[in-house]
C-alpha cells in the first residue's frame, strides 16, 4: 500500500469550510425538499482512481496459451509501446514482470497473446494494461473468460515441463492469472474414499513410471516426530502407461496423530531413484480447487482417539490428507 | 419517446435488475431512457448499463458515503403507500413513500414502468397525469400472498397495462378483472453471448441458479446418480451459492458422487460456463420465467427441464430444442438426460435448434414488443383523450369499490374468526 492511499478520504476541516454554502434551513424536515443526489454530481475522486475501466476478454487454448482482447476506450491512440503487463504478486525480480505487446485487432479492440512457450513462475499474476500513453499501467477487469478448452485438458504425456495458466477474477473483481510450472507433474484424477483409505487415480507427465515407483505421504507437522519414520508413509504404485493408481490406508496416518488438525502432503516418486513430484490437480479451468473438489472425511479409530481422515486440495491445488481430532470442526 | 423505469435497487444482483438493464440498454438505442432506483447501496451497478441510459437513485443507503440517509428518522417509520404484504416492505419507509411520490409527481416521461408490485402500486396511485403507466410482474400473481393480491386489485385499475413474463401469468392477471387495463405477456430478454456456442462434444451437464429449495437440486443430484451409473464418463456442474449448499454437499457425499457432481459456487458472467457444457438441466418446482433456460439455449445447449409453472413449457419445445419432464421425479429427469447423453446426433441437433429458437428472446425482439405496446398505449391516450379520462375515472372508482368490498370481506371474516 502506498502512502497516498492511506490519506483520509475527506480532507481535515479548514477555515475555508465556513465559506461553503450551507443548506438553507426550512421549517420542514431537510429530507423533504432535498433533491436526490444524481450521479451527475460527480463521483468521489478518491473512490474511482481510473477514469475508464478496462476489461479484457480472455480465450484459452488447449496448449496453455492465452489470448487477451481489450475493449479500448475510443480515444485511445494505438501506441507502438502499448503492452499487457503481468506482474507476479509478491515478486520483485526481473522475471516477475512480463510485457506482452498490445496491438490493434480491428473493431476498436486491442489484443495481446501469452503463448504457452513463455514460462510464467508459479503464483498469482496481476494483469495490467499499459496503453503507452505515459500513465501508470492500469489494472484490468475481467470480461468473458472462455476457458472451455481447459475443462478436460489432456496434454501430451511426453511434455517436458507443463505450464498451466488459469485466468480468474480476484476477490476485488480484478483480472489475475494463476500459474503453475511443473515437470514432471503428477495429475490427480478421481479419488475414491472408504473407511479404510483412499484410492487416487491419475496421470504422470514428463516422466515414465518405472520399477520402485511409489506414492508418499509426508506429515507437515512441526516439530517432526523424533522417529522420522512416523512422519512418512509410502505405498506402491500401480502403473499402466502414463496412468497411475495407489491406495493410501488411513490406519497409519491415524495412528501417528498427536493433536489438532494434521495435514499430510502427497508426493509421487516415479522410480526408486527419482526425485519425488508433488501430486496436484491442475489440468482444468478451476482456479481454486479446494471448495469445488471436496471429499468426505471419514471417522477412523486410532489409539489416542477417534479421528476424521479425508483428502483435500490445498490453496495451491496440491493434494493433501487431513487427520483431524474429535474436537476439530470438519471441513 | 422518453421512458422511465422505477426499480427497487439497480445496484444489486438479480434477475429483475439484469433483465431491466437489458431492456433499457436496447430501448436507449432509439429513445431517452432512465432508470430510477429507489435505493442505492453501492457506487456502481454490478451489471453493465451501457452509456445511453441515465441512472439515478431516490434514497442513498451507502453506509460509508457522505450522503447516507439510512439513519433518517423517516426511514425508520413504516411505509404507508408501499403495500405491507410486499416482500420488500421492510426496506420501504415513510422516506421512500415521500421520495417516490415526489419523483412520480414531477416525472416528465411519456411512459413510466414499474418493475415490482409495490412500485406498480406507487405508480398507479401517484404518477402525475400524462405518462402511460405500466406495471411489470417479474414473478407471478399466484405466488403473492392474498393481502398483496387484494392491494394489486385495488390499485392496478389505474394502470394502462400490466406485463407478465409468461402467458400463464397473463391469464392469471386477466382473472383479476382489471377493465381497460391491457394485460400482455412479454418474456424477459437475454442478449446473445459474446462467445462461440457450445459444440456439444464435452461430457458435462450444467445447471445454474441459487442453491435454494425451490430449485430442487436434490432431485437433480439423485437423477445424476442414475446417470453416472450408466455413463460414468459424464459429469455435472452446478453453479450458484445459497442456503442449501451444505445439504447438497452432504447428499453428494452420501451418494458417493464427489467425482461426478460439483458445486462450483457463483459465477458471473455465466455464459462461458454454459459453453463448457453440452446439456443444461433445470430441476425447479417453480420458475416464474426461466432465465437460465434461455441463457443456456442462447449458448447452444439443449435444456432438460421440469415442466413446472410457469416458464419452462413456454420456452422449451419438448423433443425439439430440449426436454420437459415431470416435477420432482429423479428417474424421469435421469431418463431424459440419458436420452441426450446416449444420442450424440440428437443432442447436437437439439442444441442447434435451441440456438435458433432462443433468438426470439434477443433484447432487440423483446424491446420491439415493448415499443409497440408503448406506441399503442400512447396512441390510445392521444387519440381518445376522453376515453383516457374515462379509463382513469373508472380506474379510480373501481379501485375504491374493490377496496370497500375487500374491506367489507375482511371485516366479515374478522367477525367470523373472532
Amino acid at each position: 500500500m502506498t502512502a497516498s492511499t492511506q490519506l483520509p478520504a475527506t480532507p481535515p476541516a479548514t477555515p475555508a469550510e465556513s465559506t461553503t454554502p450551507t443548506t438553507p434551513t426550512t421549517k420542514e424536515h431537510p429530507a423533504i425538499d432535498q433533491e436526490p443526489q444524481a450521479p451527475a454530481a460527480g463521483p468521489d475522486p478518491a473512490r474511482r482512481p481510473d477514469p475508464v475501466e478496462l476489461r479484457a476478454d480472455c480465450i484459452a487454448d488447449s496448449a496453455g496459451g492465452l489470448t487477451f482482447d481489450l475493449s479500448a476506450p475510443e480515444d485511445t491512440p494505438a501506441s507502438w509501446n502499448a503492452a499487457l503487463v503481468l506482474r507476479l504478486r509478491g515478486g520483485d525480480g526481473a522475471d516477475d514482470e512480463i510485457r506482452l505487446p498490445l496491438g490493434p485487432n480491428g473493431s476498436g479492440r486491442l489484443r495481446a497473446v501469452l503463448p504457452s512457450t513463455v514460462a510464467l513462475a508459479e503464483g498469482r499474476w496481476n494483469a495490467y494494461a499499459d496503453l503507452g500513453d505515459g500513465r501508470n499501467p492500469q489494472r484490468l477487469r475481467p470480461g468473458v473468460n472462455d476457458l472451455r478448452s481447459l475443462v478436460d485438458r489432456r496434454p501430451l504425456a511426453g511434455i517436458g515441463r507443463l505450464g498451466v495458466r488459469i485466468p480468474y477474477a480476484t476477490k476485488y473483481g480484478n483480472l489475475a492469472l494463476r500459474s503453475w510450472l511443473r515437470g514432471p507433474h503428477a495429475e490427480a484424477g478421481d479419488i475414491v474414499v472408504t473407511p479404510d483409505g483412499m484410492t487416487v487415480s491419475g496421470r504422470l507427465y514428463g516422466a515414465s513410471p518405472a520399477a520402485g515407483a511409489e506414492a508418499e505421504a509426508r506429515a507437515r507437522r512441526k516439530p517432526p516426530s523424533t522417529d522420522a519414520g512416523r512422519d512418512r508413509v509410502t505405498v506402491p504404485l500401480t502403473v499402466e502407461g502414463q496412468h497411475f493408481r495407489f491406495t493410501l490406508p488411513y490406519e497409519e496416518l491415524a495412528g501417528s496423530w498427536r493433536r489438532g488438525s494434521e495435514p499430510w502432503d502427497l508426493w509421487l516418486r516415479p522410480a526408486a531413484d527419482a526425485r519425488p513430484v508433488r501430486i496436484a490437480r491442475l489440468l482444468d479451468d478451476v482456479a481454486d480447487k479446494k471448495q469445488v473438489f471436496s471429499y468426505p472425511a471419514l471417522p477412523v479409530r486410532a489409539a489416542a482417539a477417534q479421528v476424521r481422515v479425508g483428502p483435500y486440495y490445498t490453496l495451491d491445488n496440491d493434494l493433501a490428507v487431513r487427520v483431524a481430532g474429535p474436537e476439530e470442526p470438519g471441513e | 419517446m422518453h421512458i422511465s423505469f422505477l426499480i427497487h435497487n439497480a445496484y444489486g444482483i438479480g434477475g429483475t435488475i439484469r433483465t431491466t438493464f437489458n431492456l433499457a440498454r436496447t430501448l436507449a438505442e432509439r429513445h431517452d431512457v432512465e432508470i430510477v432506483s429507489v435505493l442505492r447501496h453501492r457506487d456502481t451497478p454490478v451489471f453493465d448499463l451501457g452509456p445511453g441510459v441515465a441512472l439515478r437513485h431516490l434514497v442513498d443507503m451507502r453506509e460509508d458515503g457522505p450522503g447516507y440517509e439510512g439513519d433518517d428518522p423517516a426511514h425508520r417509520r413504516p411505509a404507508k403507500v408501499f403495500p405491507a404484504a410486499e416482500n420488500r416492505f421492510a426496506q420501504y419507509s415513510e422516506l421512500t413513500d415521500r421520495r417516490i411520490a415526489q419523483h412520480l409527481r414531477r416525472i416528465e416521461a411519456d411512459v413510466v414502468v414499474g418493475t415490482r408490485p409495490g412500485l406498480n402500486v406507487h405508480i398507479a396511485k401517484q404518477a402525475r397525469r400524462g405518462p402511460v403507466r405500466i406495471g411489470q410482474e417479474h414473478l407471478t400473481l399466484d405466488t403473492h400472498p392474498r393481502e398483496l393480491k387484494l392491494a394489486l386489485r385495488g390499485a392496478y385499475p389505474r394502470l394502462d397495462a400490466v406485463t407478465t413474463v409468461t402467458e400463464a401469468d397473463a391469464r392469471a392477471y386477466r382473472t383479476l378483472r382489471l377493465p381497460g387495463v391491457r394485460v400482455e405477456a412479454v418474456p424477459n430478454s437475454v442478449p446473445a453471448p459474446g462467445l462461440l456456442p457450445a459444440d456439444g462434444s464435452g461430457k458435462w451437464v450444467v445447471a445454474a441458479g441459487r442453491l435454494a429449495r425451490v430449485k430442487r437440486y436434490d432431485v437433480l443430484i439423485r437423477a445424476f446418480a442414475q446417470v453416472a451409473e450408466q455413463r460414468p464418463d459424464w459429469r455435472l456442474r452446478i453453479y450458484g451459492g445459497g442456503a442449501e449448499k451444505a445439504g447438497l454437499r452432504a447428499l453428494i457425499d452420501e451418494l458417493g458422487l464427489y467425482n461426478h457432481v460439483f458445486l462450483m459456487g457463483p459465477a458471473n458472467p455465466l455464459e462461458p460456463e454454459w459453453a463448457k457444457g453440452s446439456i443444461a438441466a433445470v430441476s425447479s418446482s417453480l420458475e416464474s420465467f426461466g432465465m437460465t433456460i434461455v441463457e443456456a439455449m442462447r449458448c447452444g445447449l439443449p435444456v432438460v427441464a421440469t415442466d413446472c409453472p410457469h416458464g419452462p413449457g413456454e420456452i422449451i419445445e419438448d423433443g425439439v430444442d430440449g426436454r420437459l419432464v415431470p416435477v420432482g421425479k429423479p428417474a424421469a429427469l435421469a431418463a431424459a438426460l440419458l436420452d441426450l447423453i446416449n444420442d450424440d446426433e440428437a443432442r447436437k441437433r437439439m442444441g442447434r435448434a435451441a440456438l435458433a429458437a432462443s433468438v426470439r428472446f434477443d433484447p432487440a425482439m423483446v424491446a420491439g414488443r415493448y415499443e409497440s405496446l408503448f406506441d399503442e398505449l400512447l396512441a390510445r391516450r392521444r387519440g381518445h383523450r376522453l376515453r383516457g379520462t374515462w379509463h382513469r375515472t373508472r380506474g379510480a372508482l373501481l379501485s375504491g369499490a374493490y377496496a370497500t368490498k375487500d374491506a367489507a370481506q375482511s371485516a366479515v371474516r374478522g367477525v367470523r374468526t373472532a
